[in-house]
């Protein structure tokens, strides 16, 4: 030990503290065995791999993404909810708030480290689940095809021509159907979604009393967030271009997270291609509401007593 | 160029509100005033609940005063920036469970700005002088109280800060722990380290502290140097070896003769801290003699 250090100059924030933060989080979040989970989606996802062996191939492989897609959205948006509410309460019953907020660490910073360790989880959770089922799926496509043309053998066809045209839609549509690019708009919703509810959930937790309120609450906003953009067109429709409920439609987009942009699914299963600008604008809107959400909770966390 | 106090806490007042259909107040601590120059050890002594541990918390700023103000070499307890300089080990510490030793040094060093090298050393450093080289790779899940106190320790000065505040930093510790500690503040001392501290064993206090105050139901009784509270200022005392009955007899005739009132004589009294301290290090130099591992 040698004396004490000179004066340190501080800075107001600092990257480096908020990534300690965050990769500190995945750390506690790995340990607790959170990654289980992705063993109970290999056997849904090989499961739906031989479940629809009998349907006609476009049919098949459109099941297979059905259910997949449905799993990982399920998995991802729980899992940001339920590991983010547990996260701050419980800092704050061990006390260990107290010895991270005694060093020079603003509450901004330990609020953005939180969030970031959860994005750093549900980055790796959906690789590693979108991996398995491109996998899956690229493999499915192949058999598909095979069989396919191998039924061929069996249908009388007038001309060779004729019959390269049947291969060739068969490759076509398995294509269509099949591993894309266009699949990751998907995957790319489902991470976008994920994270506003972490970055709401969050927000939640900073004034909840109980782990399970922040839950619950959460629960309550991410069904909002998905059935508000319905509702808001019917009301809408039905005001004919009044000018309140426009405004009050367009403050509870704000105030609770609105779905209606990332819900791409449906387009990105049946194999309609979504532009890229979709993708961007999906990650624009992620962001607006990641910055307004952890305003909010940055304002009641400094004033929150310990 | 005059110096600023390393610890000044004004006036400080601080009212919990009592959660309850009825809205009481209970005012934890009420207008304390506390300056500590650099340098110095301070010990705060008092009841349980008698606000000791609010009083810090409010000095780290994690909690807010009702009245009054706290600054820390100056700088307002309020501002982040005040916390670079100081090292804060909370009464029963509590960190990550599934983080080893190192790791939970790691990460509170990260926090501090340290990095690569630097940290790596610092973490080594930290780990043996609070004696827990060989749990560095257990997590703390399965440490006891007194390791978990000791790795509180060390994340409190992992960054050489100029102040260090431990609220009950032996509570929990073994004797022979306690005494490293001790020998740890005293050392912290040597190198012109703030210390203020809050403790029930007022022996240790005694040992360390250049000032003491003395709180009591969120008021301060008493304060000052440890000479001024504790001095008797016109008694003496002095330990003899080899003391012969003749020798007592010719002392008592010169102390009358001088006209000197004799007030108590006796043996010293062996503590039982020191009693136990002899026993179990004396075991514990003989074991490492004979070669064989704790
Ligand atoms: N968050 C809180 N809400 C309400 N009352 C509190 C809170 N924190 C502390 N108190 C009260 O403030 C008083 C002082 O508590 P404090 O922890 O400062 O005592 P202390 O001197 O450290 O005691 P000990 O020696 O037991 O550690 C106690 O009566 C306690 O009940
Ligand atoms: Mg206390």
């Amino acid at each position: 030990m040698e004396t004490a250090a000179p004066l340190r100059r501080h800075r107001s924030f600092s990257f480096g503290r908020v990534w300690t933060i965050a990769t500190g989080t995945l750390t506690q979040l790995v340990r607790m065995k959170v990654f289980a989970f992705m063993a109970i989606f290999a056997v849904v996802l090989i499961g739906a791999s031989f479940a629809f062996a009998d349907l006609k191939t476009e049919q098949e492989l459109k099941m297979l993404k059905d259910v997949s897609f449905a799993a990982i959205q399920l998995f991802c948006m729980l899992f940001a909810i339920a590991g983010t509410a547990m996260l701050i309460p419980r800092d704050v019953e061990d006390r260990t708030l107290y010895t991270i907020l005694c060093k020079p660490v603003s509450r901004l910073e330990y609020l953005l480290g939180k969030l970031g360790g959860m994005v750093l989880v549900l980055v790796i959770s959906l690789g590693a689940m979108d991996l398995l089922f491109t996998g899956v799926l690229h493999l499915k496509q192949r058999t598909v095809v095979e069989q396919n043309v191998a039924e061929l053998e069996y249908r009388p066809f007038r001309s060779q021509e004729e019959r390269e045209k049947a291969v060739a839609e068969i490759i076509e549509v398995a294509t269509q159907q099949g591993a894309s690019w266009n699949l990751q708009a998907g995957m790319a919703a489902i991470l976008a979604k994920s994270i506003v509810l972490t970055a709401v959930t969050l927000l939640v937790s900073t004034f909840a009393t109980s782990t399970l309120f922040t839950i619950m609450v959460s629960l309550a906003l991410m069904v909002i967030g998905h059935a508000q953009g319905l509702a808001r067109e019917v009301l809408l429709d039905e005001a004919d271009g009044a000018v309140l409920p426009r405004l009050v439609a367009g403050g509870v987009a704000l105030l609770f997270p609105d779905f209606k942009t990332f819900d791409v699914l449906d387009a990105v299963i049946t194999g309609t291609v979504v532009p890229g600008v979709e993708v961007l604008k999906m990650g624009g809107l992620c962001g607006i509401y990641c910055v307004l959400y952890m305003l909010a909770a940055w304002v009641l966390f400094a004033d929150k007593e310990l | 160029m005059s110096t600023v106090a390393a610890v000044s806490v004004e006036q400080l007042t601080r009212v919990f509100r009592v959660p309850g259909l009825r809205r009481r107040e209970f005012t934890a601590v009420s207008d304390v005033s506390v300056e500590v120059q650099p340098g110095e050890v301070y010990g705060l002594i008092g009841p349980n609940g008698s606000g000791k541990s609010t009083t810090m918390k409010v000095l780290l700023g994690l909690l807010r005063a009702t009245s009054g103000k706290c600054a820390i070499f100056g700088r307002d307890s309020a501002r982040v920036d005040s916390r670079e300089e100081v090292g804060y080990l909370p009464e029963n510490p509590y960190f990550y469970k599934h983080l080893t030793g190192a790791e939970t040094l790691e990460f509170y060093g990260k926090l501090c700005g340290l990095r690569g090298r630097e940290l790596r050393d610092r973490i080594g450093e930290m780990l043996a002088l609070v004696d827990l080289e060989e749990s560095r790779d257990r997590r703390l899940g399965g440490y006891s109280k007194g390791m978990l106190q000791r790795i509180g320790l060390a994340q409190a000065i992992i960054h050489r800060p100029r102040l260090v505040v431990l609220d009950e930093p032996t509570a929990g510790v073994d004797p022979l722990g306690s005494r490293q500690i001790r020998d740890l503040i005293l050392e912290l001392k040597r190198r012109g380290i703030t210390v203020i501290l809050s403790s029930h064993l007022l022996e240790q206090v005694q040992e360390v502290c250049d000032r003491i105050g003395i709180i009591f139901r969120g008021r301060m009784l008493r304060e000052g140097s440890l000479a001024e509270i504790t001095e008797v200022g016109n008694r003496s005392e002095l330990v003899l070896e080899g003391m012969t009955p003749e020798l007592m007899e010719e002392i008592r005739a010169l102390a009358a003769a001088r006209g000197a009132k004799w007030i108590h004589d006796g043996h010293p009294r062996t503590t039982l801290e020191t009693l136990f301290l002899e026993v179990t290090s004396a075991a514990a130099e003989a074991a490492r003699a004979s070669g064989g591992k704790s």
